[in-house]
């Protein structure tokens, strides 16, 4: 079974040829009513994002802030990013949503 | 496609470096040639640069009433970008160029300098610095660039070869995957721009058209690994780092790029 997916996913690299929903974008999918609800600007921490959500795709910079981006189902295949900025102290200092990827 | 193509050799080029033996010339039964010196890559050829400023006076649709500088930025986290200073170096000719505090400048033309393939050279060692074209117009707002100003700068700044990678090997990959029209004129294109400070949110704005950009066209697609960083000349400037959609037509010259900071004008340093 292993084999037969890992040569079909090797297909689809190649050709493009198996019948596949597209990737979803890079991001821990998390329901977009739960994300407002829970992370607060000036409030939540990097330790509460983790607790709730676990890890996601996030980048780190020399200043000490961090990027966490997460992924909210849109329906159709679509997703609406939700980015959250961290400050060095690890609170929330600002949040964005969107765009929506088209699928 | 060629942001991942890139990155994949890359990969191989950054393994192939990393794994491969380094035998001897006499080893390997090569003959050898000495070569005193090269030309230090934060050297800049002057014939390239001066035809950036051609080609920005060929585009200049793009940007009608704008003006072009070159821009000086830190590669480095210990490069001291205070009092750089620059000349025109060739066989027999040798011409300051006025750096401005803001470390940008403005490339005079001379001929006997074009004649002698003169180089244009910093006061700071190899790899410590990266350029860019700076173009402008008036009447921008504070917080935002205009796109055909970008779409130029991208020009320009491809066909006078300003951007600066530390390898040599992965500046003649960057430069075999990367012409001018291929970089600023594809979906694919990879230019990297920096913004005065870290950013947090980029918007295209087009009369009522708003369109925030994606994570990934933020931090130089957001996937750069302290491995790779190293290799981009975005490395101490990723929190500044953004594409914008060249390549897409449905945003006019005119749109505005607009930029939401990390830190509040009230905070920022």
């Amino acid at each position: 079974m292993m084999h037969r997916l890992s040569a079909c996913a090797l297909a689809v690299s190649l050709v493009a040829g198996c019948a596949t929903q597209p990737a979803a974008p890079p991001g821990a999918q998390v329901d977009a009513a739960r994300l407002a609800q829970s992370v607060v600007a000036g409030r939540s921490t990097r330790a509460e994002l983790l607790a709730a959500f676990g890890p996601t795709r996030s980048i780190r910079f020399d200043s000490g802030y961090e990027a966490w981006v997460y992924q909210s189902p849109a329906g159709g295949g679509a997703f609406t990013e939700f980015v959250v900025l961290i400050d060095p102290q690890g609170v929330v200092s600002k949040t964005r949503t969107g765009p929506t990827s088209t699928p | 496609m060629a942001r991942s193509i890139a990155r994949s050799v890359l990969g191989l080029a950054f393994a192939a470096v990393m794994t491969v033996p380094w035998l001897p010339a006499q080893a390997a039964g090569q003959s050898t040639v000495n070569v005193k010196s090269t030309r230090d890559p934060v050297d800049k050829s002057y014939r390239k640069m001066i035809r950036g400023m051609e080609r920005f006076e060929r585009e200049r649709a793009l940007a009608p009433n704008a003006t072009l500088r070159f821009q000086l930025l830190p590669r480095l986290p210990s490069v001291d970008m205070r009092g750089i200073t620059l000349r025109i170096a060739g066989d027999t000719v040798s011409i300051p160029v006025k750096v401005e505090t803001n470390n940008t400048f403005v490339l005079p033309r001379n001929e006997p300098a074009l004649q002698q393939d003169a180089a244009l050279l910093a006061s700071r060692k190899t790899s410590s610095m990266t350029w860019r074209a700076r173009i402008e117009s008036p009447g921008v707002p504070a917080g935002s660039r205009r796109l055909g100003d970008l779409r130029l700068e991208c020009r320009v700044g491809k066909e006078a070869g300003l951007v600066s990678n530390s390898s040599p090997m992965f500046g003649w990959i960057s430069d075999a995957l990367s012409t001018p029209e291929g970089v600023c004129t594809s979906p694919e294109g990879n230019y990297l721009f920096f913004a005065e400070r870290p950013i947090f949110s980029v918007r295209l704005r087009a009369g009522e058209r708003v369109a925030t950009l994606p994570f990934s066209m933020l931090y130089a697609g957001g996937e750069q690994t302290p491995d790779m960083l190293p290799f981009c000349d975005c490395q101490v400037l990723l929190d500044r780092t953004y594409y914008v959609p060249l390549w897409d037509s449905s945003w006019p010259d005119d749109t505005l790029v607009e930029f939401d900071y990390m830190l509040d004008p009230a905070q920022a340093p």
